[in-house]
């Protein structure tokens, strides 16, 4: 297949790759997250989109404060400190800015169902959350879900049915990627693997543009192969402020100050309007943070042995 | 430890409690908050052979320079043996049967050792809501071995959970067995700043110690359902000079999880 280079601001990328109404999934296990991408589709006012995202993190709750989120599919949401979420609980206990639907999992489930929806199996059994507020046969909690809970063909016990979980799009920041979308990452990878392969398009959002050839040296990293992407973005700093291994650490601080700036509607407004309406893109935010902040959050650096994989070049010697 | 050393907290005689469950060589589920200090004090003393697995698919194999904040803390990342994807500890090791025990933190714990990270109040309706599940539902329902860990509350030991985010027991006796979870996995203890509790025949938590400043009655008064007391009932053991000079100035010097630091709590933050 010729490969063709996809490069493209996340501006555009954005436009042509999301929709209303997209089932999206977001990458990013603490480390990895989308944050660029996620600012995007914010400021582009997407709407009515269900967010599909393992680890909820500040992420997902200004999503839902920003009213673009109809469906969330998630296995937890909070505020690393820990501090809670404002935005999720405003909107499931007072709908502002509207009541979500949410759809949850225990992240192995959850794993379980990207894995599903990544190889199109009918679904996936399991022995976890037997017995949860989510087994709707032990329990009457109303929590609403797409678990079945059966007796296994095989072996006669009760086992847990996971459905195969499919996205119209995945965004994942990740270190380097080619310009033909062949993405690399290392780090706590979490779901990111099946999450992105369960997607019909993807967004790589790399902190590095690096030729193939770089790439290729080392091709246990690769997370995605270029074929199955659409667009690649280059953005730097894209999930600030969260950790990019090798290149920031996590901004502990800012999930401070988002907490405290965050925590009534009135004031998430003023945040949005500073952080994310209030900027053109991402070099507009890392403006506000300021050069100093940013330098601040690299790490020493710490490396392996470079690792060889062999060149080779013909069979044998006769 | 020095003479003007403060006396162990509720907190530190928590952690140091918990610690001692962990037996060395065993193969750990860590969860997020007091679990990894915990885990990382067991490995600095009594058990180096521990291998301490984290939800986001790392395998912990040494103390990191700064305690982690908590499981995705990007300090893991260059202390791993292992760090690849949740199914590599989650799936393999946890579902796959290979994990000896698993350590969590609770928003609330129930009679029967159930544990709510979900919501207060009905879930269609909540009054709050927290967090969700994540890896936790996971390892209660898989570990054979479950380890509690929680501030203790009155609020937080209500006789039943609004909201079973893991299970523990369930309704008690076989009904955990009859949901269709594995024979032999379960809740194995639960530690807070009051106390040490096991679980009986019948799936019910039973008072096995308590803190040393504390009584049993404090403990009794201390959750809404009248609790069971272990015949052999004793206080807790205070932590050693070591235990408590390991955890200090080895493990969290910083006092994230000791004092409370990691909250950020009155530090003017302006952006």
């Amino acid at each position: 297949m010729p490969e063709k280079e996809k490069l493209m601001s996340m501006s555009e990328a954005i436009e042509r790759y999301v929709k209303n109404g997209d089932v999206l999934f977001l990458g990013g296990f603490v480390q990895q997250e989308p944050f660029a991408a996620a600012h995007e589709i914010i400021r582009q006012g997407k709407r009515d989109l269900t967010l599909s995202k393992s680890a909820g993190m500040s992420l997902a709750d200004q999503m839902i404060g920003a009213g673009v989120i109809r469906h969330l599919i998630t296995s937890f949401i909070w505020n690393p400190l820990p501090a809670t979420a404002h935005c999720f609980v405003r909107s499931v206990t007072q709908q502002i800015p509207h009541r979500i639907e949410v759809e949850e999992y225990s992240l192995l489930a959850l794993n379980l169902a990207y894995f599903a929806g990544s190889l199109d199996l009918p679904y996936i059994a399991t022995k976890t959350m037997l017995g949860s507020g989510f087994d709707w046969e032990q329990n009457e909690s109303g929590a609403k879900n797409r678990l079945r809970f059966e007796q296994s063909p095989f072996t006669g016990e009760r086992v847990c049915l996971v459905p195969p979980i499919r996205h119209d799009v995945g965004i994942i920041q990740v270190q380097r990627s080619d310009p033909f979308g062949n993405a690399q990452a290392w780090g706590m990878l979490g779901e990111n693997r099946y999450g992105l392969q369960s997607c019909e398009r993807i967004i790589i959002c790399a902190e590095e543009i690096v030729d193939t050839d770089i790439v290729m040296r080392d091709p246990n990293r690769t997370l995605v192969p270029g074929f199955r992407v659409h667009a690649v973005v280059e953005e730097p700093w894209g999930s600030h402020p969260h950790p990019m291994a090798g290149y920031y650490d996590m901004d502990w601080l800012y999930f401070a100050y988002y907490e405290r700036e965050t925590h009534t509607e009135e004031l998430f407004q003023r945040f949005m309007k500073k952080w994310v309406y209030g900027v053109q893109d991402r070099k507009g935010y890392l403006r506000l943070l300021g050069a100093k902040r940013l330098e601040g959050l690299r790490p020493e650096t710490f490396t392996s042995e470079p690792v060889s994989y062999g060149k080779l070049t013909r069979h044998f010697e006769v | 430890m020095n003479e003007t050393a403060e006396s162990p907290t509720p907190v530190e005689q928590m952690i140091v409690s918990a610690a001692r469950l962990i037996k060395n060589g065993s193969v750990l589920m860590v969860g997020t908050q007091w679990p990894v200090i915990v885990s990382l004090l067991a490995k600095s003393l009594h058990a180096p052979d521990i291998a301490i697995c984290l939800e986001g698919g790392a395998v912990l194999n040494k103390i990191p320079d700064r305690v982690p904040f908590f499981t995705g803390d990007p300090v893991v990342n260059a202390n791993c043996v292992l760090l690849g994807n949740s199914f590599d500890t989650l799936g393999t090791v946890l579902h796959g049967g290979k994990a000896d025990m698993g350590l969590l933190s609770a928003a609330s714990v129930d009679r029967h050792g159930n544990i709510n990270t979900t919501c207060i109040g009905d879930y269609t309706s909540p009054k709050m809501r927290l967090a969700g599940s994540g890896g936790a539902c996971d390892f209660g329902s898989l570990a054979p071995k479950t380890i509690i860990i929680v501030e203790h509350d009155r609020k937080r030991f209500p006789e039943k959970v609004d909201f079973i985010t893991t299970p523990g027991y369930l309704s008690g006796k076989n009904s955990r067995t009859l949901a269709g979870l594995r024979p032999e996995t379960g809740p194995h203890a639960v530690v807070t700043t009051l106390g040490l509790f096991h679980f009986d025949q019948e799936g019910e938590m039973i008072l096995s110690a308590y803190h040393p400043s504390a009584s049993v009655e404090d403990v009794r008064e201390n959750v809404q359902w009248d609790l069971k007391v272990d015949d052999s009932v004793k206080p807790l053991e205070p932590p050693s000079e070591k235990e408590l000079e390991t955890l200090r100035y080895r493990i969290d010097p910083e006092g994230m999880y000791l004092r409370n630091a990691r909250l950020l709590r009155g530090i003017q933050i302006a952006i």
